[in-house]
């Protein structure tokens, strides 16, 4: 019996010690995180727009840079991000999150678009879990460069702004490499990036009819 | 085990003899998911290393306080303490690093090596030798993890920590870079291990058990 208790106030104090110690550390390590986990997303948002901090790169110049550029803006009910010229005022263009079912779990992107919706600025693949070595390569320049200056035109390509082919073997304005030994990956990414830019880049045209101050008054 | 081990016999055991990967075939997990890449490999390996040790003593310094029927579940938490500071710490002040490993240092706390070592040394063996007995485990896995990491980076990348090392028009191995090649590397390098040094491990086989 005695045993028992000394057994139980035994693993109540150690994990009080344990927990202690780990809430401590996180305590004085939280801002820092959560300052790290803001300009992450910041950060690859204003790549994609090829914007990159004045001065020094630490996440509390991303913040910075962010807040000056970039504009959350709400569309139907998503949030678009609208970047702006050095100026602070003229639109740049609009960047998306984007994500779809990859081929072991969802993947997330960011796309962006120039301010007439005609273009598309650049895709960056920020959170995902494809293979090492065959669909995490998606995260590499080749790759995703493939997608800088593409025209948004639903007409070409059946229905697509792009396809990809065999490693190689892409020809045309909208055909791209697809990556070697990563075919449901790379149709994972042909899939649901041509719906979500092509839902996007529609609804921004249409904002843009509707009133060609857009966004001006939400900036 | 002898109590009165020099540290050269430590690192020995640790290294040959008792081998994770090689003799008890434990942190196989781990040994298939982190070897594609030999950079995740080192990083991989550095977070073991760490916990291991630093696990090892802590359970070695609260043996004798520690009752035995509840040792298993002051191990878990030692382990898990020391697993997510590290994850913590390298979240904070190296997040990009912390992007690359992220899935790999949450692994360490179910790594059986860990709990392994702190079971059939630690808590029977002071704190000094059992922190480096820890050590020299987690650097003999080290070790086999990085010659299966640049086989397969080197076969199924043709590079190794991202330099090319494979001529030009090498055809890469895809088969390397994904589970099955894990398997096939492992398999062959405990085989060639077992059948040219055999000894230690059949000598043991009667007598004491780790």
């Amino acid at each position: 019996m005695k045993k028992s208790i000394f057994s139980v106030l035994y693993m109540f104090m150690i994990t009080l010690v344990f927990t202690s110690v780990v809430t401590i550390t996180r305590h004085y390590t939280q801002d820092l995180i959560e300052l790290n986990e803001q300009a992450k997303i910041k950060r690859i948002i204003l790549n994609v727009f090829g914007i990159f901090p004045d001065d020094g790169i630490t996440s509390a110049d991303v913040v910075e840079t962010f807040n000056n550029r970039v504009r959350k803006i709400n569309l139907n009910n998503s949030t678009v991000y609208a970047a702006l010229e050095n100026d602070g005022q003229t639109p740049m263009g609009y960047a998306f999150l984007l994500s779809g079912p990859g081929f072991w779990g969802p993947i997330h992107s960011v796309a962006a678009i120039d301010s007439h919706a005609e273009q598309i600025l650049g895709v960056r693949f920020y959170n995902h879990v494809e293979t090492p070595g065959l669909g995490a390569r998606i995260s590499e320049a080749w790759f995703f460069k493939q997608f800088n200056s593409l025209h948004i035109n639903e007409s070409q390509s059946g229905g697509k702004i792009f396809t990809l082919k065999r490693p190689g073997k892409a020809s045309g304005a909208n055909q791209l490499n697809a990556i070697t030994g990563a075919t449901m990956t790379s149709q994972a990414v042909e899939s649901f990036l041509n719906k979500e830019l092509l839902h996007f880049a529609a609804e921004i045209r249409d904002e843009i009819r509707k009133d060609t101050n857009w966004p001006e008054q939400k900036i | 085990m002898a109590r009165t081990e020099n540290i050269a016999a430590v690192f020995k055991r640790g290294f040959i003899n008792e081998n994770p990967i090689m003799r008890h075939v434990l942190g196989i997990c781990s040994t298939l998911a982190a070897t594609n890449l030999v950079a995740n490999t080192l990083v991989m390996s550095a977070g073991l290393v760490f916990a291991l040790s630093m696990s090892c003593l802590t359970v070695s310094i609260l043996r004798s306080i520690t009752p035995m029927r509840i040792r298993m579940m002051v191990q878990t938490l030692i382990i898990a303490s020391y697993v997510i500071i590290v994850d913590i710490i390298i979240k904070a002040y190296l997040p990009d690093i912390s992007e690359a490993l992220g899935p790999y240092v949450g692994l360490i706390i179910t790594n059986c090596i860990v709990m392994g070592r702190c079971e059939a040394y630690a808590r029977s063996n002071p704190p000094m030798p059992s922190f480096l007995d820890g050590l020299a485990v987690g650097l003999g896995y080290t070790a086999v993890l990085l010659i299966i990491a640049i086989f397969r980076e080197s076969l199924g990348f043709g590079t190794i920590m991202g330099y090319r090392v494979m001529p030009e028009g090498f055809t890469t191995w895809t088969v390397m870079v994904m589970a099955p090649g894990a398997f096939f590397m492992l398999g062959i390098f405990v085989w060639i291990v077992r059948t040219y040094f055999p000894q230690t491990y059949e000598e043991n086989k009667g007598g004491e058990k780790s």
